[in-house]
């Protein structure tokens, strides 16, 4: 049974077999050799793949799964090599989400405002409060708001009613755009 | 089964049918079916141990998410020890649990089950009455451990018990069956009128 097996192994892999032995460029996930190389801080080798899965199995228990040392995908370096690895990139491995892959942490694109996409969202999303805000105190210039039942109060109720509606058609906008 | 669990069941089998321990045969594993989910894992017991000697066959079966989720592994020959239910065979070992990393393979499981045979640990149990008896009697859980490895895994039986034998013997004549009988007395010390009572309610 075990002659079969180590047959089928070492036939399927062609010269990988070999390799078993020195297993110096193998992935300690899937011990094959690592596609889309990655090195942690405690210098241990993975498939980029094979490390993202293991990191999404335990989200709250990242840990290299050699030495159990502290992980995370930001404290990962991607290894380029010359040869093969830079040819066969994505399309052999699995789909991975974009912003998953580690990134280098000084990254200044000179199209993005603020420091990442967070801040950009942010600003987008406030601006027609504070414009709608402002144009309101320009129209009406009184600090507080009119005693409650007189016509100022429900022209005041109206506005702001009008306004929300404004905003939210304009974010919906935004959105689409 | 997902390509990269066959993918490395392949290797991790050869890993462990070339390993210096299946050569030493202290760890053997053989498959059971052809894809790969099942494994007949082997240890020896270790030397020292009231399992020197003994082969303990194990039940491995490879989840479909192997290797980010760890082998389910059980004990198939019964076993007297604090961290295995002498009941069902499970396992208590954090490294089956929560302690798992997809580093490991099929080898360094073998190995920690046979390290956890020479070193229990008595204070995360898996069989209470088992880990009470180690703590409280070492000497007749040892003695006890010993005639299940030559009851179950073909121990040599030179360091034979003939009491344990006889106490055995004397249940099974009654028309006890022969396993209930060697449970109901390594439960209550060996004392025979506790173990009658025990099988009989
Ligand atoms: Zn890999
Ligand atoms: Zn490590």
């Amino acid at each position: 049974m075990s002659a079969d097996v180590t047959g089928d192994g070492a036939g399927a892999e062609g010269g990988g077999g070999a390799d078993v032995d020195q297993g110096t460029y193998e992935c300690n996930i899937c011990l094959d050799t690592a596609r889309d190389a990655v090195v942690s801080l405690c210098g241990h080798l993975f498939c980029w793949p094979c490390l993202h899965q293991w990191l999404e199995t335990r989200p709250n228990r990242q840990l290299c799964p050699v030495c159990k040392a502290g992980i995370s995908r930001d404290k990962v370096i991607p290894l380029y090599g010359r040869g093969g690895s830079q040819m066969d990139p994505r399309t052999k491995t699995p789909p991975r989400p974009q912003g998953q892959r580690p990134e280098p942490e000084n990254n200044h694109g000179g199209w993005t405002f603020g420091d990442g996409g967070f801040q950009m969202s942010f600003g987008i999303g406030a601006f027609p409060f504070g414009f709608f805000a402002s144009a309101f105190n320009f129209n009406d210039g009184r600090p507080g708001p009119a005693p409650p039942g007189t016509p100022q109060a429900e022209e005041e109720r109206v506005l702001s009613t009008l306004f929300l509606w404004i905003a939210l058609i304009f974010m919906f906008w935004l959105l689409m755009a | 089964m997902a390509n990269i669990a066959v993918a490395r069941i392949k290797r991790e089998f050869r890993e462990v049918v070339k390993s210096e321990e299946a050569a030493k045969c202290n760890i053997r594993v053989e498959l059971i079916d052809d894809n790969f989910t099942e494994l007949r894992g082997e240890i020896a017991g270790p030397p020292e141990t009231p399992y020197e000697g003994g082969k303990f066959l194990l039940e491995i079966k490879i989840p479909e998410t192997y290797p980010f989720n760890p082998p389910k592994v059980k004990f198939m020959t019964k076993i007297w020890h604090p961290n295995i239910s002498s009941v069902t065979g499970a396992i208590c070992l954090d490294i089956l649990k929560d302690q798992w990393a997809a580093a490991m393979t099929l080898r360094t499981v073998l190995l920690s089950l046979q390290a956890l045979l020479s070193a229990a640990e008595p204070d995360d149990p898996q069989d209470a009455v088992v880990a009470k008896q180690y703590k409280e009697n070492r000497h007749l859980w040892e003695k006890t451990a010993r005639h299940w490895a030559q009851e179950y895994a073909e121990a040599p039986k030179s360091k034979k018990d003939d009491e344990f034998y006889d106490k055995v013997s004397q249940l099974a004549e009654m028309g006890f069956d022969r396993h209930k009988a060697l449970t109901a007395l390594s439960a209550h010390e060996w004392n025979m009128e506790r173990a009658t009572q025990d099988l009989i309610s």
